[in-house]
Order: structure tokens, then sequence, then C-alpha cells
């Protein structure tokens, strides 16, 4: 690979990735850093077919699915995220190929099987999980006035927890908190709760993130 | 309940599988079998991204295979599964062999092409018709007119002429077909024949390995029979 960095988010819905990426944007911007966000659903080929508001994409079967949202990753990957990072561009990932991994994986898709799609995907140079309690979760929607219009995907309908959008999404993810929580401890993923104050998460995340770019920033003495 | 059959063909542009494929799902539904014949790159909702991308050559090898076998994952999930599961036969015109030969030809490792499809099972018999580069050049020839940018393997920089790219690009999937035949997993019919020759050999490859009066026929009296009388009728 290039001079550039891959850093990672993953985390549930809710749990301030975009927030934090975007945070983090700036923060490496004013330093003289380059940077691109890039997410899923957002490629040439697929990103409109994937998009979580299109209902077609909760049709699919699981491993259809993760096969879509692979080929929508890997789509950015060498069009996107590769060129970026030769380029000397730091690469921040508003989730990668974990989050729709987890997800399938309760839906029984085999995680060896789904790791596969990936082989060629470049290692992160640092992968952040922002945790999160599925009540805090909750409370989030319901303070942003959003409990009204809840996914059923959000909220794990389709496993048939519960027939009550709020109580399904608590029951989905306490299941999803823990296959994050599995998959970050196998891999060493940094886990960074959310629980404080945006500003204090952003100094921790920054923390972890200042030793992998420092080489890059800008220096104008 | 699963004592379904699974029925693939398989062969290069221009084999006549397809031709022979729709021969065989009309013979199996005279005689009154739950058929379903599916296609490769035929899902419903992924086979227009597929289209868009090619049109837009966008897909490198890795995001080639990857779609193809979301199309494919979809018809499994949608179609093939679901109608072994309740006793029905589906007629595959290209199955996993198809990405072995073209994916494989295009560069992705074999293992991985065969760990992705690994949720497909193999089918009860897969007919392999092989045909000779110049039967099925002129037979595609005679169809259309130019030859597309991906069925041409024009993304792989083989060559600058589409026909010699084609050529190319078709020899090593013969390789890989040939392969899968060896190993006994695919069952070889000589596809340089015409129409009537191959039909011979497919009937009578069908008829030794199914006892197809067993699968159960559709109750006389649907009115789905007038469909079939008329079927029947010489």
């Amino acid at each position: 690979m290039g001079t550039g960095r891959l850093i990672v988010f993953e985390g549930p819905d809710h749990v301030g990735r975009s927030t934090h990426a975007e945070a983090l944007r700036q923060k490496l911007e004013a330093n003289g850093v380059p940077v691109i966000i890039t997410g899923l659903a957002r490629s040439q080929i697929l990103g409109d077919l994937i998009k979580s508001g299109n209902k077609d994409i909760h049709d699919f079967g699981p491993k259809t699915r993760a096969l879509l949202y692979a080929t929508d990753l890997m789509d950015q990957i060498e069009n996107i995220i590769k060129p970026s990072i030769n380029a000397g561009f730091v690469v921040i990932a508003d989730r990668y190929i974990f989050t729709p991994m987890i997800r399938e994986s309760l839906r029984g898709v085999d995680t060896d099987w789904s790791m596969n799609l990936y082989v060629n995907a470049p290692n992160p140079d640092l992968t952040i999980l922002l945790k999160s309690g599925p009540r805090r979760l909750l409370q989030r929607v319901i303070y942003s006035g959003n409990v009204g219009t809840l996914s059923r995907f959000e909220s794990g309908m389709d496993l048939g927890f519960s027939t009550i959008p709020t109580v399904s999404f608590l029951e989905y993810q306490s299941k999803l908190k823990y296959a994050f929580d599995k998959f970050a401890e196998e891999r060493g993923f940094l886990s960074i709760s959310t629980s404080k104050s945006k500003p204090e998460v952003s100094g921790k995340i920054w923390d972890e993130v200042f030793p992998i770019v420092k080489d890059l920033i800008f220096n104008d003495s | 309940m699963s004592n379904g059959v699974l029925i693939a063909v398989e062969g290069l542009d221009g084999s006549g599988k397809s031709t022979q494929a729709h021969l065989l799902v009309e013979w199996l539904r005279s005689m009154g079998a739950p058929v379903h014949h599916t296609e490769w790159n035929s899902s419903p909702l992924v086979a227009s991204s597929t289209k868009k991308a090619k049109k837009q050559k966008r897909l490198k090898p890795e995001t080639f295979h990857l779609i193809h076998a979301a199309d494919f994952a979809d018809r499994y999930e949608r179609q093939i599964q679901p109608l072994i599961e309740v006793g029905g036969i589906v007629v595959c015109d290209r199955y996993k062999f198809t990405a072995l030969a073209r994916d494989g030809s295009r560069g992705i490792d074999s293992d991985r092409i065969e760990k992705c499809y690994s949720f497909a099972r193999e089918p009860d018999l897969t007919l392999y018709f092989k045909v000779s580069p110049d039967v099925s050049l002129s037979r595609i020839n005679k169809g259309r007119s130019q030859l597309k940018y991906y069925e041409a393997g024009m993304d792989m920089n083989l060559s600058e002429d589409p026909f010699e790219s084609y050529l190319l690009l078709q020899g090593r999937q013969r390789e890989i077909y040939d392969g899968l035949t060896q190993s006994g997993r695919m069952v070889e019919i000589d596809a340089d024949r015409t129409i009537p020759e191959v039909l011979r050999s497919v009937r009578e490859i069908i008829n030794d390995k199914f006892d197809i009066d067993s699968i159960s026929i559709l109750d006389p009296k649907d009115r789905m029979n007038e469909t079939l009388d008329f079927s029947i009728k010489k």
C-alpha cells in the first residue's frame, strides 16, 4: 500500500460513528492531512440498490445481501479507497467489512464464508469500535424524535424477537453488541465507549489516531 | 422434505446449452413435472445493476466475481432451494461452474470461488455441452453482429482485437470446464452436432439417470392440465 492510512469506525446505528468520523476529518484536515470518508452503500454500482431506505435490500436472503454489500465495498475499495491511500490520503471508513459481516452472522451466515469475500480488502491501520448499550441507543432514537421511523431492519424485526419495534430493537442491539464485542476481542480492535460527552470521546479517538498519522501531519517550520 | 432434482447445463457461449435447456424444461413440463427454469444473471433485482455496471465498464475481476455471485445467491435463496425443498425440478442454465470458468479465467483463485459458492449444493446432474472453438464462434457470429465488452474479455487486456481476446478467454474457460469434467462433476456431451442429435443424447442421459414418473406430478384435475394437453399433442 501507499503512504496514506485507513482508519475504520465500526459500531451499531445511532452510536455516533458518522459524528465522530466527521470530527476526526476536521481535526486531520486542520492539521494539513487530506481525508476521504467512505461508507457502506455508496458505490456507483450498487449504492442505490442496497441503501437501507430501499426496501428491496431487506427482501433479499442473507447470503445475497452479504454478497451485495461485498460488491459495493470492493467497488469502493478498488476505485476510491486504494487509490486514495496510494495518493497519501487518510481514508476514514464509516463502517467497513465488519458491520455487514456481523449483521448477517446473526442471520445465520458463517463468518469464515463472509471473510472469504473480502480477502483482497486492505487491512485497516486502526479499527475503532464505538460502543453503547442498547438502552442508551434507544434513548438517542427517542430523544431525536425518530422512534416513529425506526426501520424494521434497524430493529431486527425480521428475526422475530417481537412485533413491537422498540422491544425488538433492544433485543437485536444486545445481540449485535455481543457479536461486535466478541469480534473486537478476537481481532484486537480498539473499543471506545460513547457514554461520555462528544468532545471527550473525540479526544479519546484522537489520542489513538495521532500516533498512527503523526508522520502525515503538516509541519510548516 | 427435500427430494427435488437439480439439473444444470454448462458450456461456452454458442454451445447450444440454452436451446437444450428450454427443450428439456418444456419436455419435463409436458410430463406434468413441477419444473422451474432459471438463467445466469437473471435475478430480478440484481441483474439490472450488473447490466449498468457492465455498460459503464466498471467491473474488475473482483467485483465481477462478487456481483455474479450475488445474482446467483438471490436466485438460489429464492428460487432454486425453495423449489428443491418441496420436491420440484430446477433446470439451471449455468451454475457455479460458470463462475469457476469465467472468474477463474479472470485470475480469481479457484478455492475462493468454490468457497464463495459453497452454499450451492452439487447438482444431481450437470450436462457440459462441449463445443469446438470454430463451431462456437460461427454460431455466435450468426446470432449477433459484434461481441460485448465482457463477453470478449476486453476487461482483461488480452488483445486489442475482440475476436482474438474472445478466443483466448474461451480457451482458458474450456480448460477449466475440461478439468471439471475429468473430475467427474459434469457429464460431457458433444455439442458440435445438430440440435436433434444433441437432444437425443440429453434425453438418453436424463431417462437413464432419473425416474421422471416418480416425481410428483400435477393433479390430473388441475386446470393447468389443459395447457399440458396442448403441449403434448403432436
